[in-house]
């Protein structure tokens, strides 16, 4: 267990390349600020995960349904590394976080918060809001200063990228579909174009602890303007237009019309358009599973006790 | 068998070296910087002059990456100079185990991906600190292929290949 005299000493730890571990004796602000962090990135893994698997018996197709069913896998996998990471910083328990997720009383990204109204809308999901989740993520990772975070995020990262080629090839072959899915996947893109790109978040304040402590990488409105440039042209180039009049090409770069950060704000206080059935379709799969909890807490018992 | 001029007049043996190092490029789509030579799913190649077959073997019958390897196998495959044109196969047998790990491919999983073998015991051996309190947790994870753990000692949640 390593320890630090003060908050300055362990920013120098930091600044310097350090390593935080579960042993070691970390400043009470960090603890908080991972753990939230972490457990915001669970949540969303997690309603991301329960998004994906209303998906599993509509996808056309057995491939496509293979390819949701691992996603859906994937997604609360990943969800179920990240709380027994964030449980064990003994900020709230397991349970404790679930309950308050489930309760409505925490938070989770954005884009879990609209409704997917065709499945033209799940391929615009793997696509853009993938991509855009990969984004961020992979500026986690690249710095990182929690270590077991920082572990888990390897593998997350990896098979992210992996859904990203899911995405694209299932975007592909709707670009070369007939004019009517063609249609479909502009109409979707106008639902999820902003989500994705407020998915970033506002501009980074000034003197942010996420990035002072290395969690973060890169500032959200750098990663935010990465993303635009890199989907504009590709979404453009398959013949789709961006939901944005104010959309520009100056000095070589892609400038988007002014955000509109109100929906983003609505989504984090759990009041986006389709939030309130989206937890309480979580809270039901909760409590309907509570005897399989159950079942194994009394069998682990009897095991015990014998 | 007709050859067309772009494709290199060579022996079966040559073709199968080349056969051999193109699939070494072929990385598993969830585990970048480990190919699957590595991985243990490649069971045969067969060459008819300059015309391939590779035979594979899924880790499990239902992941997700099996059209993905295939094509990236093909591809690889046919970018050689020796090579016309290649077939992918997933092959029905053998079933894959982790056994078919090769060391270069184990030790790549723990050292980048915190992901471990159990051993003959039955234990497991925690990839980041070398202790062995490590105590399963869920037959379940993010993959088909692996299960979760987690080490008591340096406090990180491990997957298990299985």
């Amino acid at each position: 267990m390593r320890t630090w005299s003060d908050l300055e000493q362990f920013e120098a730890f930091l600044e310097d390349g350090g390593m935080v571990e579960p042993n070691d004796d970390m400043p009470d602000e960090y603890r908080q600020e991972v753990f939230r962090f972490i457990e915001f990135h669970a949540n969303s893994e997690m309603m991301g995960g329960l998004t994906e698997r209303d998906w599993i018996p509509k996808a056309p197709g057995l491939r496509l349904k293979q390819i949701f069913l691992s996603k859906t896998q994937d997604e609360i996998g990943h969800a179920h590394l990240l709380y027994m990471v964030a449980a064990d910083m003994g900020v709230k328990s397991r349970t404790e976080i679930l309950e308050d997720l489930f309760d409505g009383r925490s938070r989770f990204h954005n884009v879990f918060h609209y409704k997917a109204v065709t499945w033209a809308d799940q391929i615009a999901i793997a696509f853009l809001v993938d991509a855009a989740a990969f984004a961020s993520q992979r500026a986690v990772f690249a710095e990182c200063t929690y270590g077991p975070y920082k572990r888990v995020l390897k593998r997350i990262v990896s098979e992210e990228g992996f859904h990203m080629r899911h995405g694209e090839e299932m975007v592909l072959r709707l670009t070369q579909g007939t004019t009517t899915q063609r249609k479909m996947f502009q109409e979707a893109l106008d639902r999820w174009w902003w989500p994705s790109v407020q998915l970033f978040g506002p501009d980074s304040p000034p003197n942010d602890n996420l990035l002072r402590w290395k969690i973060k990488s890169e500032r959200n409105e750098v990663l935010r303007h990465a993303f635009v440039q890199k989907y504009v042209p590709l979404l453009r180039g398959y013949g789709f237009e961006i939901p944005d009049d104010d959309l520009r090409f100056e000095d070589g770069q892609w400038l988007t019309g002014e955000i509109d950060w109100e929906p983003l704000k609505a989504t984090m206080r759990n009041g986006g358009p389709d939030s309130r059935r989206r937890i309480e379709t979580a809270a039901t799969n909760w409590s309907d599973t509570a005897w399989v909890r159950q079942s194994l807490d009394a069998a682990l018992t009897r095991r015990s006790a014998a | 068998m007709a050859q067309v001029n772009d494709v290199l007049e060579a022996s079966d043996e040559a073709v199968r070296a080349a056969v051999r190092s193109a699939l070494l490029t072929v990385d598993d789509p969830e585990y970048p910087g480990l190919s699957i030579v590595d991985l243990g799913l490649v069971e045969l190649v067969k060459t008819q002059g300059s015309n391939v077959t590779v035979g594979l073997i899924p880790t499990f019958s239902g992941c997700p990456a099996l059209a993905m390897i295939a094509s990236d196998v093909k591809l690889a495959v046919e970018l050689c100079d020796e090579v016309q044109s290649c077939t992918v196969e997933w092959l029905p047998a053998p079933v894959w185990s982790t056994g078919r790990l090769s060391e270069a491919g184990e030790t790549r999983l723990a050292d980048n991906f915190t992901v471990v073998l159990r051993r003959k015991d039955g234990t497991l051996r925690c990839p980041v600190c070398g202790s062995d309190a490590v105590t399963d947790q869920s037959m379940a994870g993010p993959t088909r292929c692996r299960s979760v753990a987690w080490c008591g000692s340096c406090r990180n949640p491990i997957e298990v290949m299985r």
